[in-house]
């Protein structure tokens, strides 16, 4: 009786250990392939999107500036490959400087300014996409996505945060960089990010990125709709300065085209596009 | 009425010892319970008071221009730091210190962290110099010309020579500077290749390390300084029972003084730090008399509780007028301006009169609890003898009375080369230099200085006036012309500011092109660059120079000395560039930063401590005046000791020695201490007087036994200071030496310059009140 006991109780200690295994062996290509999704949604929704984006830059204590600039986006057919127009409008003294980026997920961006006071264009190199987006606490990366596969990421639960179920998952950068890991919660129908905390190289908590609203936006195409972060926060923990992004005016599909995305509409902005 | 007070208290001391003794090591106990909650303070900001204006202004400069203390990582390399293996080294070590916890990595400035910008190929190139490092030695060589070329790396990160290479690590509190010191330590040390080596420099590096030092010099410096005088007080007295009371009395005044300090909640200082070698050889000079005549006078009458209560009567009101004068002395460091300085005053002042009490008590009680027969033994196996100091005193008391206009002339001549060397002190003071010549942190401070552009930092802050002024070109290029002006002087050895950015991404955009090296004509243009800046680097990269507003920017000028004077002289090339060339309308100019906090505290010392010596000085004439009951007299005997300090003061300003905190310091406490031994020969001089009516007689009286207890002190504490002139940190030397000085000078002076005067002052000082006293008498 007592070893018939044990033999069953041992049974399904094992049992139970195996299952329990199992979805953390598997976790990573799922991770991977729900990350893949999020990213799709956020970074990359309908073939190309025309914003007002309003920045809030604050300090820790409360002191504020603005930058405001037009945002438009231009998937390449079928690639992962972006291409991104950003044409200031605020502060005043920064008026139409411009940047174009040429978003190449495996490899480092090319990147061009315009500076209208000097009536000058210039292609920027820069060793990395993690500096300061216009000098907010958004890094390139933050705006554009970060290539996936240059990350390992794991499943490290289910929960809800807020009223919303979540993917938590974690991404470890393989390489150095400014932060050890990244977790991040995905909500569990629209797979937006709804929250991401990174962590420092000394391992503590750098900086919090909230998606603060969330509305659904027509698709342009009579698909539906698009599912959108509307207001993001990011959240320098350490120093308390923050960045609150608003998204004015969203649309997708609008019909961008290729030559928009040059160095000769740096200099003289496309006024079909931005007035 | 003290007289009276102290009487009564010394009679029930005699006769209840045990009790007396019980209850002083039963309070000794309550004040030294406090000792274990102390909090060493070596931040040198506090040597301003939290609201002095220079410090609230140097707070809110490191709030605006987000300024924190840096811990600076100097890596030397004998093969040069221009090849592979070490750039790889290097930019391993980077990387494993911005894992350390504290350590502000976004702000880590290095070759393997910071961005250089620079064209390339047409472009824009924004990368740490490090990002990759090349394979061939001349890609190498030409990205030594890259950095070099860019003025916010040459000679900040990488030395012209191509030996050495800095990492500046800021770190969020200064409070954990020890562990992430320790941590940066160990990683250098572990990961080094032959031939590198590393110094570590930087403020909170040295107050660390300063604070260690404090706390080694106060367990090993007061120690050996109390060893010193209990063997001291062996060789005089020559009785091993005897320095039980003396020791008693060292230790529990240092334990009240540092109980009550600590337990009061003040902080233990660089200053307080230095209460307890100060207050052991002030602590026993009333034991010395006490032990030293009641030794003299037991041969005689061999009566232990009448000679000891015979011997109090003669010392209640000199030793009480000895103590309370150096109260005054110390207490008058109270009116600094220096929080440290006064707590330092404040609190040996209650040492000293701590330790009166004990001499009039429990010096006493000890004496009545040991073994009469053996003190009977011991005292008439001393009987007779002839001590070397009576050999010395005795011609030397009747050689100065008798060539008293000679004493008295050689006085003035050595009066006048004193005020003529007091008349050269340089007034300076470098807190690095409070280290020992050949410490590691001045080694560090001595070759980081030698390779870099200087480890002082100050801050010259511009306040345009309104938002946005700091873009405008006038305000900019006039920013540029002051640095120019500045780098031009060997002292200075890099400045930096936001008129170098803007200038350098002019540069850079036009393909590095010589002409363009410049500030742009418009604001506008200074904004876009300035905003690309903040687009390709950190968002915070800019703050260090300018506010958010753009209506304040901050010159870091980095300096190879940090001199209170070779501030000053910084200063004044600004005031100078500033009347040639007076900056746009409406913007106006401040200093600060530490070396020149350093400089502020150091100016505030000086009139602090004229101020203190003079209040002193009137307390103390005040005080002698109602001893003496004569303000002549009173003047006369504060005559030697007055020389005494002018006369070492001169020595300092002949010596060439700067005069610094530690020097300023002693002259408020040489006036209390010295003017001691004035009141032993005034006191005794009278008595003599009184009695016998002639000056001569009344000398002779004073130079055979109460002289003798005077000398005992002197030497006691000059060489009870010495022990100080072998500590690691030079305040506790200066102060060991330079006091040892001032007492020599005091006890010499008062011994032959006294009596001199006093052959002709006596007449018609003393003599009147004796002749009054005897009408008086003759009236009764």
């Amino acid at each position: 009786m007592n070893t018939r006991l044990a033999i069953i109780l041992g049974l399904s200690l094992i049992a139970t250990a195996a299952w329990a295994q199992s979805p953390t062996s598997s976790g990573a290509t799922n991770a991977e392939v729900l990350l893949a999704k999020s990213h799709q949604t956020f970074y990359a929704a309908g073939a190309d999107m025309k914003a007002d984006v309003v920045m809030e830059l604050i300090t820790g204590d409360g002191k504020q500036r603005t930058r405001a600039l037009t945002m438009l986006r231009l998937n390449a057919p079928g690639g992962s490959e972006q291409k991104y127009f950003l044409y200031f409008r605020e502060p005043s003294d920064v008026r139409r400087m411009t940047f174009l980026v040429w978003k190449y997920p495996e490899k480092e961006d090319n990147r061009w300014i315009y500076i209208p006071a000097v009536d000058l264009v210039r292609r920027v190199a820069a060793s990395d996409n993690r500096s300061s987006f216009a000098g907010s606490d958004f890094t390139y990366e933050d705006i554009s996505g970060r290539d996936i596969s240059a990350d390992t990421h794991t499943l490290l639960r289910e929960e809800k945060l807020g009223n919303n179920d979540c993917y938590v998952v974690q991404s470890t950068p393989k390489e150095t960089l400014d932060y050890v890991r990244r977790i991040a919660w995905i909500d569990k129908t629209t797979y937006l990010p709804l929250k991401e905390e990174y962590y420092d190289l000394q391992n503590e908590l750098a900086r919090v990125f909230t998606a603060d609203k969330i509305e659904n936006v027509s698709s342009g195409d009579g698909s539906g709709v698009i599912p959108m972060v509307m207001k993001r926060t990011m959240l320098n923990v350490k120093s308390g300065h923050r960045t609150e992004v608003t998204f004015k005016s969203v649309s997708f599909n609008v019909g961008l085209t290729d030559d928009i995305f040059t160095e000769r509409y740096l200099r003289q902005a496309p006024a079909k596009w931005i007035q | 009425m003290i007289t009276r007070l102290t009487r009564i208290l010394t009679a029930w001391a005699v006769d209840h010892p045990r009790r007396t003794i019980a209850l002083a090591v039963l309070l000794t106990l309550a004040f030294g319970s406090q000792l274990f909650r102390a909090k060493i303070d070596t931040d040198p900001e506090n040597m301003l008071e939290a609201d002095q204006p220079d410090r609230v202004f140097y707070n809110k400069v490191k709030s605006d221009f987000g300024i924190h203390d840096l811990i600076v990582l100097g890596l030397t390399d004998e093969g040069g730091i221009w090849r592979r293996a070490a750039l790889e080294k290097l930019k391993e070590v980077t990387a494993e210190i911005a894992g350390v916890r504290g350590v502000i990595a976004a702000d880590i400035v290095s070759l393997a962290t910071t961005d250089n910008v620079k064209a390339k190929d047409g472009a824009l190139d924004v990368r740490p110099p490090l990002a990759r490092i090349p394979d061939t030695p001349a890609e190498i060589a030409a990205l030594r010309r890259e950095v070099a070329s860019n003025p916010f790396f040459h000679e900040k990160v990488a030395s012209a020579d191509g030996t050495a290479t800095a990492i500046y690590v800021p770190i969020e509190r200064k409070d954990a500077a020890h562990r992430i010191g320790r941590e940066i330590e160990g990683i250098a040390r572990s990961r080094l290749l032959p031939g590198q080596r590393f110094h570590m420099a930087g403020l909170p590096v040295a107050e660390d390390t300063f604070g260690v030092e404090m706390f080694m010099q106060m367990g090993i410096a007061a120690p050996i300084a109390f060893m010193v005088i209990l063997g001291l007080v062996y060789v005089l007295l020559r009785r091993v029972g005897f320095l039980v009371p003396v020791a008693l009395d060292a230790m529990f005044s240092v334990i009240w003084a540092m109980g009550l300090l600590i337990g009061t909640g003040h902080t233990v200082h660089i200053m307080s730090s230095m209460i307890p070698v100060f207050l052991m050889p002030m602590a026993i000079l009333d034991d010395m008399h006490v032990l030293s005549e009641f030794t003299d006078r037991y041969r005689a009458s061999s009566d232990r509780r009448g000679t000891i209560l015979a011997v109090m009567e003669d010392l209640y009101q000199p030793c009480f007028f000895t103590s309370i004068t150096t109260a005054v002395g110390f207490a008058s460091l109270a009116l600094s301006r220096i929080p440290p300085v006064r707590v330092f005053g404040a609190f040996v002042a209650f040492g000293v009169m701590a330790a009166w009490l004990f001499s009039m008590t429990v010096v006493p009680a000890c004496i009545m609890l040991t073994n009469e027969e053996r003190l009977r033994a011991w005292a008439s196996a001393r009987r007779d003898k002839s001590s070397v100091l009576d050999r010395l005193l005795v011609p030397l008391g009747r050689g100065v009375f008798r060539r008293a206009p000679v004493v008295i002339f050689a006085f003035a001549v050595l009066l006048v080369a004193g005020a003529l060397g007091v008349a050269r002190i340089r007034v300076n003071d470098n807190p690095v230099k409070w280290f020992r010549e050949g410490h590691r942190m001045r080694v560090a401070d001595r070759e980081m200085n030698r390779l870099f552009g200087g480890t002082y930092m100050a801050h010259l802050v511009i306040d345009g006036g309104a938002p946005e002024a700091i873009k405008q070109p006038a305000l900019l290029r006039w920013i540029d012309g002051l640095q120019r002006a500045l780098e031009a002087d060997p002292i200075v050895g890099k400045t930096s500011s936001i008129a170098d950015i803007v200038k350098r991404t002019n540069f850079v955009l036009r393909d590095e092109r010589a002409e363009f090296n410049v500030i742009p004509d418009s604001a506008e243009a200074a904004s876009q660059f300035l905003f690309l800046v903040q687009s390709s680097g950190d968002p915070n990269d800019l703050d260090n120079f300018m506010t958010q507003e753009a209506d304040k920017a901050n010159i870091w000028v980095q300096m190879k000395g940090g001199d209170n004077l070779q501030m000053a002289h910084v200063e004044n090339l600004v005031a100078e560039f500033t009347r040639r060339s007076p900056p746009p309308a409406g913007s106006t100019i401040r200093w600060s930063g530490m070396t020149y906090i350093n400089k502020v505290w150091q100016g505030l010392m000086v009139p602090g401590m004229l101020q203190a010596v003079l209040s002193s000085f009137v307390w103390v004439l005040l005080l002698m005046a109602i001893e003496l009951r004569s303000i002549t007299l009173g003047l006369l005997s504060m005559l030697p000791v007055s020389a005494a300090i002018v006369c070492a003061y001169g020595v300092i300003g002949w010596v060439g020695k700067d005069y610094d905190m530690p020097v300023a310091i002693c002259a408020a406490l040489a006036l209390g201490q010295g003017i001691d031994f004035a009141i032993h020969f005034m006191e005794r001089f009278r008595q003599g007087f009184r009695i016998t009516g002639v000056a001569e007689e009344a000398n002779r009286l004073y130079f055979a036994e109460p002289a003798r207890a005077s000398l005992r002190s002197a030497i006691v504490i000059v060489f009870g200071f010495l022990p100080m002139a072998g500590a690691t940190l030079t305040p506790y030397v200066t102060v060991g030496l330079f006091f040892a000085l001032l007492m020599t000078f005091s006890a010499l002076t008062t011994l032959a310059l006294l009596p001199a005067l006093m052959k002709y002052a006596a007449r018609w000082t003393l003599h009147m009140k004796t002749e009054e006293g005897n009408r008086r008498r003759t009236g009764h």
